[in-house]
């Protein structure tokens, strides 16, 4: 049983690290980006090729998160331009594009076949221990972006990006630029993507593109809805909350032996559909959100 | 319909009692059992074949403990969806192995899904069993502990190659489903005509899930193929035939057995299906093993095994592992049941097509060798069936048996 | 590329984006006066195609041969499924999160689509299904041609546009509708019940994705997942043609539709879809608000 709870805790780690940063870059910079998996994608693509060709993991990892924040740079100028609600669309539009550019050029990303292979991080140190060492790696990574959100929030930094959010106009008769702080919190975002798609790759030890479609996205906002959008705390517990629903239904038939095999699967997602429901009409703002005024 | 539902709520007492095995207080005190794990896509992509995959494992579940067993022991199936998505179905595979404690991986659909899951089945010597048609699979098998119950996409591009040689065909065109098994399929089918010197004069691939390929299938006509090559699934085939049906246009069609299958036909009506060739490696529909699934499929499932190619796989799966379990006898471990699986199916031995006469022969101390339900099942060195396929020609909306072709089990291409 | 080959393609293209323009409009209403992206709008749209597929055989069991009868059938039973289930989810989950944060209500749109969607495969299963309707050969001039199944699609489908429009236009209902997506505040201040406008709206909503869910169903086939592919095209039309504009959804799913094809020439199909993002993105960085929409922020 347990290693099969390290690797759904693994699981929740990945989503957190996600969580963290999409939370980051509506919350603090306020803009909404449905197109988050795009940077999980380039994340894996990169540092799962790059390991393939023989580079040392921490520089795959690392890579990971640079190209994702790089590539999080003409969204983000895109998104100043556009309006809240338009930008979901482009947002999505552009990790399609991605998605389907990994797909396409085959010569470098191996396209639709996928990358199998992959080095296992901490591959070497044998099957129980390598999960194990996964799962601790991951805590400490999503230790690190919990504590450098935190901090960004409480910094002058952060404290400058509130003030563009509500009062743009202020922050700019002050002189500074709110564009050049809105991309750096959306960089930072894209990186903790970049970086969890990484570990994901480096752990699932097989990427394709049809594994990051939009649905993952979702989930990731669902996360944080469930958790309280602009909460440290509910982005975790939000993670923590999705991935239960989503991994619990597995074991209704433990519940309503009666229900057909074939079955099982249609009733876990009607559970999951209601579960969201019902949270949701239970508690609107989300665990760890305020309830607006 | 409901007719079918009726046969389903029937079958699912006993299949329940079946897979939650440690749940029922018969279990326990029973029989030791082998526990099977049926890793099948019953949502996503694959779930137009998933469900009866599953249903066709848990079938030859009860038709193997009906029998008394195999090597002394009762099949318990314990079943998960994959979603045909890897990382659903890597977890998945971990409850299976960590919580289930199964002792075999079976049946598996989507190439990306099965090459996600194998390192977690090798890594705990479990055996694997597949439909995938990915080369990679292969190469991932260092443990030979992989058994691929479908031909490669290769064999499968060469024994569309050979039939379009066979009929005639000179201008040949592709359509692929963009993904590992469409593509393969089609690039198996143009790597294989061009060995011969020949030329393939268009190759299309189109996006899944579209409502529409009016204009990749123009694309496709506007070069005047005389046959098109599909590596394709149900929805879109059904989709692509009736929009060329109705642009007028003549051309001849190889399609893969998954997709032109009897429920196409319901689909689009013999008119629109008629002279279409369907491709596929049930062995033959006369064979002794097919017969005898087909009728417990019909039965379960309200409608014949045709209408799902994987579903036999899925079946001689379970079928080759409990007599590789039952040659092996009593107590043997994963390595040794692993060890007499291409024993019991592979040539040299006295054709058997049902677990039982399996059972009865090897009592006696013979030789066996299990021609399964969806093909001959020999393996050859990478555990990859090398099988014949079976050249159906679509006639007023039925599937005929026109031809047979052998690839030979060394191809490479 | 000749003009048979370019006409071929609008027509193809004006043919798919009548389709998507259904759930567009819908999407858009929804959009403009309950203020969330309505996301199981697709899983809607599924249920009204099962349902058609069901009110077709029903209608041919009856006895009813005539393929635009029975269709007819089909499509009624679909958008009074879509309509019903739309106005009971709003009764039922979002009316209660008038108040609540908007990704509330997105989120609670998200479950419900999981929640039809595993209804419709617990009942019917995940195989395909398809409207038996008689294959007839396309309509072929000099090269050029329509299929007479994808004139009755686009006819329905403007048909059904118009008389959205016109309920939009010239009803009480309609007006009172406009002037809540206008100012939601002052037209609550100047006494409007907006209970009473808000079912009809839904209910709408819901017909409207119903009966797309047919008319897509008649063009490709039924599946459990027709409706979730359907939404991201849909949300991308309304967006081009300007959020809370139905004309904008309208010619932003024409205008995508054709674009789509028509790219399909240069850039493949597998990138056809990149090409209606970019269209989007270039449309959106010119005109922030859409085709049609308005230059005020609307929150």
């Amino acid at each position: 049983m347990d290693a099969y709870l390290v690797a759904v805790f693994t699981v929740v780690l990945i989503y957190a690290l996600l969580a963290i940063g999409l939370n980051l870059q509506y919350g603090e910079s306020g803009l909404i980006n449905f197109g988050h998996v795009a940077f999980f994608a380039l994340g894996a693509y990169a540092s799962a090729l790059t390991a393939l060709a023989g580079w040392p993991l921490p520089l795959s990892f690392a890579l990971g998160a640079f190209v994702a924040a790089v590539s999080a740079i003409p969204v983000g100028l895109a998104a100043l331009r556009l309006r809240e609600d338009y930008l979901a669309i482009v947002t999505l539009g552009f990790s399609e594009s991605v998605r389907l550019v990994l797909q396409q050029e085959r010569e470098i990303t191996l396209g639709v076949q996928g990358v199998p292979g992959i080095p296992k991080l901490f591959g070497s140190l044998g099957p129980r221990l390598t999960d194990w060492a996964i799962l601790g790696a991951l805590l400490i990574a999503v230790a690190m972006a919990a504590w450098a959100a935190h901090w960004l929030k409480n910094s002058p930094f952060g404290r400058l990006l509130r003030a563009i959010r509500d009062n743009e106009a202020a922050v700019v008769a002050v002189g500074k630029d709110p564009a050049i702080f809105k991309i750096q919190v959306f960089m930072f975002g894209a990186a903790l993507a970049g970086l969890s798609g990484a570990f994901y790759a480096h752990f699932l030890t097989f990427i394709s593109p049809e594994q990051f479609v939009p649905l993952v996205t979702f989930y990731v906002w669902m996360s944080i809805i469930l958790g309280g959008i602009g909460s440290l705390r509910g982005a975790l517990a939000g993670t923590l909350l999705l991935v239960a629903f989503l991994e619990g239904s597995r074991f209704i038939r433990d519940i309503f032996p009666g229900i057909a095999e074939v079955q099982m699967a249609s009733v876990r997602l009607a559970l999951v559909g209601l579960a969201i429901i019902v949270f949701v009409l239970w508690r609107p703002q989300g665990l760890f959100g305020t309830v607006q005024r | 319909m409901p007719q079918q539902l009726r046969r389903q709520l029937l079958i699912t007492p006993m299949a329940a009692a079946l897979s939650t095995g440690a749940v029922s207080a018969m279990a326990q005190s029973a029989a030791p059992s082998f526990r099977i794990g049926a890793l099948n896509p019953i949502t996503g992509a694959g779930s137009p074949y998933g469900p009866g995959m599953q249903r066709a494992i848990l079938m030859a579940a009860e038709e193997v403990n009906a029998a008394g067993g195999a090597g002394g022991r009762r099949l318990e199936v314990f079943a998960e969806d994959t979603q045909t998505k890897p990382d659903a179905a890597v977890l998945a595979a971990k409850k299976l192995i960590d919580v289930n404690k199964v002792q075999a991986v079976l049946g598996t659909w989507a190439s990306g899904v099965s090459l996600a899951v194998i390192p977690l089945t090798d890594q705990a010597d479990l055996i694997q069993m597949n439909v995938s048609g990915a080369p990679a699979i292969s190469t991932l098998d260092k443990k030979d502990l992989v058994w691929r119950f479908q031909a490669t996409n290769d064999r499968f591009g060469a024994a569309f190659c050979e039939i379009a040689v066979k009929r005639g065909f000179k201008r040949p065109a592709t359509m692929a489903f963009n993904n590992a098994s469409g593509i393969g399929n089609t690039e198996g089918f143009k790597k294989a005509w061009e060995k011969r010197g020949g030329k393939v004069v268009a190759n299309i691939v189109y996006e899944p899930n579209r409502p529409s390929y009016r204009s990749e299938l123009q694309k496709v006509l506007a070069e005047k193929p005389d046959v098109i090559v599909t590596g394709s699934y149900l929805p879109d085939t059904t989709i692509i035939l009736r929009e060329w049906f109705q642009s007028g246009e003549k051309t001849a069609w190889i399609i893969p057995g998954w997709a032109a299958n009897p429920d196409l036909v319901k689909a689009l009506g013999p008119e629109v299906c008629e002279g279409i060739i369907s491709v596929d490696t049930v062995s033959a529909e006369n064979a002794p093993a097919f017969k005898h699934f087909d009728a417990m499929y019909t039965k379960a499932m309200g409608r014949s095994a045709l209408t799902n190619v994987y579903a036999p796989m899925a079946y001689d799966m379970a079928i080759s592992l409990a007599l590789a379990m039952e040659a092996a006898g009593p107590g043997a471990s994963v390595a040794q049941i692993n060890a007499k699986i291409r024993e019991v199916s592979n040539p040299g031995g006295e054709p058997v097509s049902t677990f039982a006469e399996g059972k009865a022969k090897l009592a006696a101390r013979q030789k066996i060798n299990y021609e399964g339900a969806s093909s001959k099942l020999d393996f050859d060195q990478y555990g990859d069936v090398s099988p014949d396929f079976g050249v159906y020609v679509i006639e007023k909306g039925q599937l005929v048996r026109r031809d047979i072709v052998a690839i030979p089990a060394d191809y490479r291409p | 590329m000749s003009a048979v080959t370019l006409v071929n393609l609008l027509l193809n293209g004006l043919i798919e984006g009548a389709v998507i323009a259904l759930p567009a409009l819908a999407l858009t209403l929804v959009m403009a006066i309950a203020r969330f992206p309505q996301a199981s709008t697709g899983d809607l749209a599924t249920l009204g195609a099962y349902v058609g597929i069901g009110g077709q055989a029903l209608a041919v069991a009856a006895g009813i041969s005539a393929s635009m009868t029975s269709m007819a059938v089909a499509s009624l039973g679909a958008a009074l499924a879509g309509a019903v289930v739309s106005v009971l989810a709003w009764r039922l989950i979002f009316l209660r999160l008038t108040r609540a944060p908007m990704v509330a209500s997105l989120l609670a749109a998200i479950g419900l689509a999981f929640l039809l969607r595993s209804l419709i495969t617990l009942v019917v299963g995940h195989d395909q299904r398809t409207f038996a309707l008689p294959l007839v050969r396309a309509w072929n001039w000099g090269g050029v041609r329509l299929l007479p199944s994808d004139l009755v699609i686009a006819c329905t489908a403007l048909a059904i546009l118009a008389a959205v429009f016109a309920w939009l236009r010239f009803s009480r209902s309609g007006r009172l509708l406009r002037a809540l997506a206008d100012n939601a505040d002052l037209a609550r201040l100047s006494g409007i019940r907006t209970r009473a406008l808000m079912w009809r709206l839904w209910a709408v909503a819901g017909a409207l994705s119903g009966v797309g869910g047919v008319l897509l169903g008649v063009k490709s086939v039924v599946m459990p997942e027709l409706g979730w592919e359907l939404l991201l095209p849909a949300f991308a039309a309304m967006i081009l043609g300007g959020i809370g504009s139905p004309v904008g959804a309208v010619a932003g799913a024409l205008l995508l539709g054709v674009g789509q094809e028509i790219s399909v020439q240069w850039v493949g199909p597998s990138y056809k879809i990149v090409v209606s993002f970019v269209v989007l993105l270039v449309v959106l960085l010119i005109r922030p608000a859409g085709l049609f929409g308005r230059p005020e922020a609307i929150r």
